[in-house]
Order: C-alpha cells, then structure tokens, then sequence
C-alpha cells in the first residue's frame, strides 16, 4: 500500500524527460513544490544521479541535494567567502546504486577492513558506519525504502573495502525492484526531445 | 606542544558619529510610566513623553494592529526626538522602520508601492530555521603565516567527536574570528555553517588537569557524540517584506541577473500573509507588530494619505507614528487646507501627541547633554549666553555653534569654551533670523534681482 503511494505521487507530478549525453535525464515537479531529478543510463537503464531541491522555509530555492551520483561541482567558491570547508583529505561519501542493490562508497578510508563496523538501526531507520579507531562515523537513512515505508533489514547488508574504499550495499526489496521496473517503463512511454535546447515545462 | 605566539587580534571597535539625535538612549520615564524631568537624553516634553509612554506599552504588547499616532509641534521641540526614544526602548526584536516623507516619491515605484514595502518591513515574524552547525572538540589548529608578514594566510583545524574526525580548511576569516575567540585545542566549540559564526561551548573534560591555570569562568563539557555535522533549529526575525522579496524574485538563472525586485505582485503579498496566518495558527512562527515612524508626513499627497486609510484597516498592520510641523495648510495634491496638512477623515482615527517649545532650564539642559556627547567643555558663562542664543534664535542653532565653538576653542589653545569663543563663532554664522535680515537689507545686490525691476516700457 505504501510502495503504491509513492508511485502514485511520481504519477501525478509534472515530468519533463530529456536524451542527452547517452543518459535519459528527467526532471519531477510535484505538488508540494518539491523538485526532483534523475538520470539514467540509455544502454543499462541504471540509476547514475538523482537529486533534489527543497523550497527552503521562507519561499525560497535551496541548492540541489545529491540523493545519488557525485554532488555537483558547483561554481568554485573560494575559501575566503566560505570561511570554512572540509579538507579534500577527509572521507568523501557518496550513493551509487546498482540494479540488484543499493550501494554507498566513501572513498579516502585508508584504514583495514578489521576497523569498520556498519550496522543497521531499525528503531531510528538508519545504517551506521562505525571504526573501532574513532576516525569516521557516519549515520544515514535509505530514502527510497523510507519512502515506501518497508522495514530495514540487517541481513540486508554487506560491505567490502578495496583501494581505500569502504563499499556498503543493501540488496534491494523485491517491492522496490517492481516499482523501479514499473517506473522505468513509465518513463520510456515519455517522449524525451532528442538533444537540444528544450522548453522545460515543469520549471 | 610548543604553541607560538599569536599577536592579539585587535578588536575593531565601530567609531559611532555624532548625528542630531545620538544622544537619545530612551524616553526616560521610570517603572509608572512618569516621565523623569531628564533621563536617557530626553528633558521636558513631560506630557508627550508619557503620552509615547502608552503608546510604547500599547506596542510592546503587541495585541493592537493599525493604531496611528501623530507627533505635532513647533520645528526643534524634540518630535523626532521622542520617535527615536520610542525606537531605542522599543530594543532589536522589535522592528522600527524610520523614514522620511519625501522617501516615497520615486520614479521607480508607485507611491502606494513604497508605502505597502515600508508598511511591511515594519510587520516581523519570528520563525524557526534549520540551520547545520558543526559541533566537536579542537584537536589542533594549525595557522601558516606568510614570513614577510602581509598576504593570505593558511589554516586547517581538526575536529573530533567521541567517535569521528575530521580536517577543515580554514579561510582568512574563519582564522581571524577564531583567534579572537582565542580557540585552543581542547576546547568545544559550534561553527553555523551558513554564517560562520563560532562560539565556545567549553573545553573538553579529556583535557582537564589538576594543576591547570584557567580562570574561575571555564566550563568543563563533555566531547560532543556521533556526527560532527549537526542540523539544529535556530528562530529567528524577519519582516514581511523580507519574505516578499525572497518569493518574488526571479526563478532560476535569471534571478542572477535582476538586482533590485521593483514592484512586488500583490497576489504574492496575498499567498506570503495566508502563509504567515498558517504558520502562526500551526505554531511555527509569531507575528511581531513593529513601528513605522514617517516624518515629516505633510508632504505626502492625498493619494497617500487615502492609502493609509485603507492600509491602516489591515491586522497586519503596524502602529505608524508620524510626525509633522505645520499647522493648517494646504493639503498636497488638493487645494484645500487642513489640520497640519493632513486630511480630516485621517486625522480622526489618530491620536495626536503635542510638543511644546522648550523652557530656558530646558534648553540649558539640552545644550549641556549636547555638549557632553559632542566632547566640548564649557564655561558657565559661556553656557548661559548659550542658552540665551538657543531661547532667541533657535535650539537647533545653538547646538550647531557647540561644536565650532569647541574648535575656535582648541585653536586657541584652550580646555574650556568661554563667551568670546561663542562670541566670534556666533559673528561668523548666521542664524535663520539674521540672514533674513541680511538678505532684505541687500535684497537689491544678489543675482536675477533685475527680474523685480519693472520691464522697460517698450510700447
């Protein structure tokens, strides 16, 4: 019931689809002022970045939110304007979903495999990376199983560390499968403007 | 850990100048109300103070909407004076909004349109933000100065949680305001990532050591847990036209390129008040009715003055004070006379305050707060031919030769200013009324005079 009402809020949002570069990219506006966009690859059909933007309290745009892919290389700030930013030495955490399982990779983790600990919390629906040397530690949620509304489950979840990369994955639900499926034919029923400058008539 | 030495920022003390009225720090009237003879740089005005008194209540509690007051007297009776007491005690939550009649007139923008953005900043809403804020223990920081002294310099911090850590790089500023704040590692401490502002929550218990000198003031707090980044809730005020402005900009790229927003849409005043009217009944924000003070309000023309009307009907509205020194005369736009030039039907739904000219003890009173404000020292001889000056010509005239006077003063090398310094200052500036005398006595001499002169008989 859930999973059907999230597809139904896809359904009724606004989508402008678009070809460009060898990706299907697609931009949701819905109802409430949300926006949301997704790429997908044209050849295996896989999820490359889906990002958000939120009206912030007072009515206005907030920047775009990275849910999966790579943030945005914004226009560079300089140091001096922010006053603060983190190291390029720090951990980078990023989502990378495959077609079986949702997958996280933060890259820049030089420690053994032996120091890290990740854990599932269903009370708090969230997955928690831990090292034993206290040097990183990191809480996040699933957004698309919270979207549905399905349990968290912890035998679920693996992960592996190769070339100073921590991957996390949780194989994906059968309901999710089914509803990326059925989304996934929805948007190809789209017909997206090949190249170009287009009109984009949800903005 | 050998730490060098850091040269103590110096902190940048804000210059205040000296304007016409910064010597006023409140309305001066004590717990009842009662006006205090002088108090917060107020003197006299004993019924108008307190009048303002009521009115300054009466907006604190912030039940009443749309109330207008009127400040009317004589020109130097201290009219702008008891606005800008009512603004200082109104304090920084409140929003107070000043501005001077002619202020409306623009070619840009309507009159009504500069009147309803006036009326709007004047109108604030409290409301919650989530703001992200980085909270942890310094581990170290480490500031790299160029050895010639001048040029950028570089910074990195580290800061951990009991569970997680991590390095920042550290701008210009973000080092200059965490010097000030004299951060050392082992201190707790919150950066707001939005304003980077920093504050000190601490330092840290790991750090405690029984034989450390620190003052009596330095708190022990734990390490911060899990995440470094935290989202927190932050209230904080903005006022009715600042939410207009956020929501009428140009979306996307192109609000890169529109500067000022011009006229805002009255359909989206309309959305942004049933939103503000949601948020309040939901609890998620407080409408906070300020003050709208128009000087010189004679100079608006009846379009204006039929807007107030209207406008004043409104529950989001303000308490506008006005204030005017014209008796009856010609109303602008129209040509009929009226009230300090100011329509009856709005004059009837004002309460009017009335100043009174000054006493001589009260403008003696005056000059002497003026005097100490502006850093002149002066005689008692000197004071009195003062204030005899201010009571025969004007008290705005006498206040301006308080500080030439000081100045003849120091050139000749004196402390005090005595009554030749007064003298010589008063010989070399005309007042209103001497240079009115001047100019009927020469009227013939000055240019484009030959107009007066009957034309030639050319017939």
């Amino acid at each position: 019931m859930a999973v059907q009402s999230w597809i139904d809020i896809l359904k009724s949002s606004k989508k402008t689809a678009l070809i460009h570069d060898g990706k299907r990219k697609v931009h949701y506006l819905f109802t409430d002022g949300k926006e949301m966009s997704e790429e997908y690859d044209l050849k295996t059909d896989e999820l490359i970045v889906r990002k958000w933007r939120l009206k912030n309290t007072l009515g206005g745009q907030g920047q775009w939110q990275a849910e999966v892919g790579e943030h945005l290389a914004g226009p560079v700030t300089s140091l001096d304007s922010d006053g603060l930013r983190e190291n390029c030495s720090n951990p980078v955490f990023m989502r990378k979903d495959t077609k079986t399982s949702f997958q996280w990779r933060i890259r820049n983790l030089s420690y053994p495999k032996e120091v890290f600990s990740v854990s599932v919390e269903p009370t708090e629906r969230c997955i928690i990376i831990k090292t034993s040397n206290k040097k990183y530690y990191k809480k996040f949620s699933v957004p698309d199983l919270d979207r549905s509304q399905l349990p968290l489950d912890s035998s679920a979840l693996s992960f592996t560390h190769a070339n100073n990369t921590l991957i996390v994955s949780y194989k994906k639900p059968n309901e999710i499968l089914t509803l990326e499926r059925e989304l996934l034919k929805e948007l190809k029923k789209l017909k997206g403007t090949c190249d170009g400058d287009v009109d984009c008539k949800t903005q | 850990m050998a730490t060098t030495k850091v040269p103590e920022v110096r902190d940048i003390t804000r210059i205040e100048r000296i304007g016409a009225h910064s010597h006023i720090r409140g309305l001066g009237l004590d717990d009842a109300l009662e006006p205090r003879q002088v108090s917060q740089g107020l003197v006299g005005q004993l019924a108008s103070r307190r009048a303002a008194g009521i009115i300054l209540e009466m907006i604190k509690d912030g039940h009443i909407a749309g109330r207008a007051v009127l400040i009317a007297g004589q020109p130097g009776t201290g009219k702008t004076a008891i606005a800008m007491g009512i603004a200082q005690s109104l304090g920084p939550d409140t929003p107070f909004t000043a501005l001077a009649g002619s202020e409306i007139f623009s070619l840009e923008m309507s009159k009504t349109e500069a009147l309803s953005q006036a009326f709007r900043k004047a109108i604030g809403v409290r409301i919650k933000e989530e703001t992200e804020i980085i909270e942890g223990e310094v581990v170290e920081i480490q500031i790299d100065r160029p050895a010639t002294g001048t040029g950028a310099k570089a910074g990195k911090l580290t800061l951990k949680t009991t569970e997680m850590e991590t390095i920042y790089d550290l701008g210009n500023k973000m080092i200059d305001s965490l010097s000030k704040e004299k951060v050392q590692a082992g201190d707790v401490i919150t950066i707001d990532k939005a304003t980077g502002k920093i504050s000190k929550l601490g330092r840290s218990f790991t750090r405690a050591r029984d034989y450390d000198a620190m003052g009596a003031q330095t708190q022990f707090v734990q390490c911060p847990e899990g995440e470094l980044q935290k989202r927190k809730e932050v209230v904080h005020t903005v006022s009715l036209h600042e939410i207009d402005v956020i929501n009428s900009r140009t979306q996307g790229f192109l609000a890169l390129f529109s500067g000022d927003t011009g006229e805002i849409k009255s359909e989206v005043r309309e959305q942004i008040n049933a939103k503000v009217c949601e948020w309040r009944e939901e609890g998620k924000a407080e409408i906070i009715p300020g003050v709208l003070f128009i000087d010189e309000v004679h100079v608006l023309d009846i379009e204006c003055f039929s807007f107030l009307n209207r406008a004043l009907e409104s529950d989001l509205s303000p308490v506008v004070i006005m204030a005017t020194n014209r008796g009856i005369t010609r109303i602008r736009g129209t040509n009929y006379t009226s009230p300090h030039g100011i329509p009856i039907d709005l004059l009837d739904r004002l309460l009017i305050i009335a100043t009174s000219p000054y006493t001589e003890k009260e403008t003696r009173q005056i000059l002497k707060i003026r005097c100490e404000e502006e850093d002149v020292e002066l005689s008692e001889e000197a004071h009195t031919v003062l204030t005899r000056i201010g009571m025969e010509t004007s008290l705005r005239y006498a206040i301006q030769l308080i500080s030439t006077a000081g100045l003849v003063c120091r050139k000749r090398k004196g402390t005090e200013v005595q009554v030749e310094d007064i003298k010589r200052v008063y010989s070399l500036f005309l007042d209103e009324a001497r240079s009115s005398q001047y100019m009927k006595e020469y009227q013939d001499s000055f240019l484009f005079n030959e107009t007066q002169t009957p034309a030639m008989d050319t017939s």
